[in-house]
């Protein structure tokens, strides 16, 4: 893929599929993470297919316009922020006694709210692994647009 | 018998595929793929690893009762060697987005001298 092609957006026929599609892959993430403690799946899966569906975004309507919308520094803090609320879980658990202790109510098996903290250690790892992800593109992409302005 | 080493052997033919890349191309990128590939035979290697016969997979259903399962202690240890991948291939892609920004080519026998 050409570089310029990059900045100005792809064809119509790409934008508009991903106008349609993206909802469906950043809703599917979130199911994913949501069901993540009694299905196939978790925090870092359901991470990946949401930054995928930045990702898409991102490739689709071109790095110029989504540079202006998402900030590389918020992406970083919300991948520290993610780190950070997965210690918090983890150090909650003192309350019951000792590290990664489940402290909340355990709920009955097979159901949404069940399993104590692991739901909300799914979400911070989601968090995380989803910022990271992105994070780890928009490096590669603006390496060389930066790289490209300084020579 | 034979039936049963055949999953093994395509998981050898794969890691060669992947060896073969790495030492045969010239392109940087092909080696990354080369690399990735040889990584994926030995996440296969380690799956094929934890098959039991009849085993189904390791999740809890719903009024399910007593059922063999496969060992899930290998996927476990592969989907962390996966995440690992993921940050070994990216760190090569950048090293190559790198020396691509240097020398202005992928090919590994233009790559010579110090320069910058």
């Amino acid at each position: 893929m050409a570089g310029n092609d990059g900045e100005a957006g792809m064809t119509l026929v790409v934008k508009t599929v991903t106008r349609l599609t993206v909802g469906l892959i950043f809703l599917y993430g979130v199911y994913i993470v949501l069901n993540g403690h009694l299905s196939p799946g978790g925090g870092f899966a359901g991470g990946v297919i949401i930054a995928l569906s930045f990702m898409n975004l991102f490739l689709a309507f071109g790095g110029k316009r989504a540079f202006e919308i998402i900030k590389k520094d918020a992406v970083t803090a919300l991948e520290s922020v993610g780190a950070v609320l997965f210690l918090g879980i983890a150090l909650l658990g003192f309350a019951d006694g000792g590290f990664f202790n489940n402290f909340l109510p355990q709920g009955r098996l097979f159901s949404l709210i069940s399993g104590g903290a692991i739901p909300l250690s799914n979400i911070a790892i989601c968090i995380k692994v989803g910022a990271g992800l992105f994070g780890v593109f928009l490096a590669l992409v603006s390496f060389r647009g930066s790289e490209r302005e300084g020579k | 018998m034979m039936n049963a080493w055949l999953p093994y052997v395509l998981c050898i033919l794969l890691f060669s595929v992947g060896v073969y890349a790495v030492l045969g191309k010239k392109n940087l990128i092909r080696i990354i793929l080369g690399i990735v590939i040889a990584e994926y035979a030995v996440n296969l290697f380690l799956i094929l690893l934890c098959w039991k016969k009849g085993g189904e997979a390791p999740i809890l259903q719903p009024g399910a009762v007593e059922q063999v399962m496969v060992d899930p202690l290998p996927q476990a240890l592969v989907l962390t060697s996966i995440v690992i991948g993921l940050a070994t291939t990216a760190f090569l892609v950048a090293i190559a987005m790198r020396l691509h920004e240097r020398y202005g080519t992928y090919d590994i026998t233009r790559i010579r001298e110090l320069r910058g």
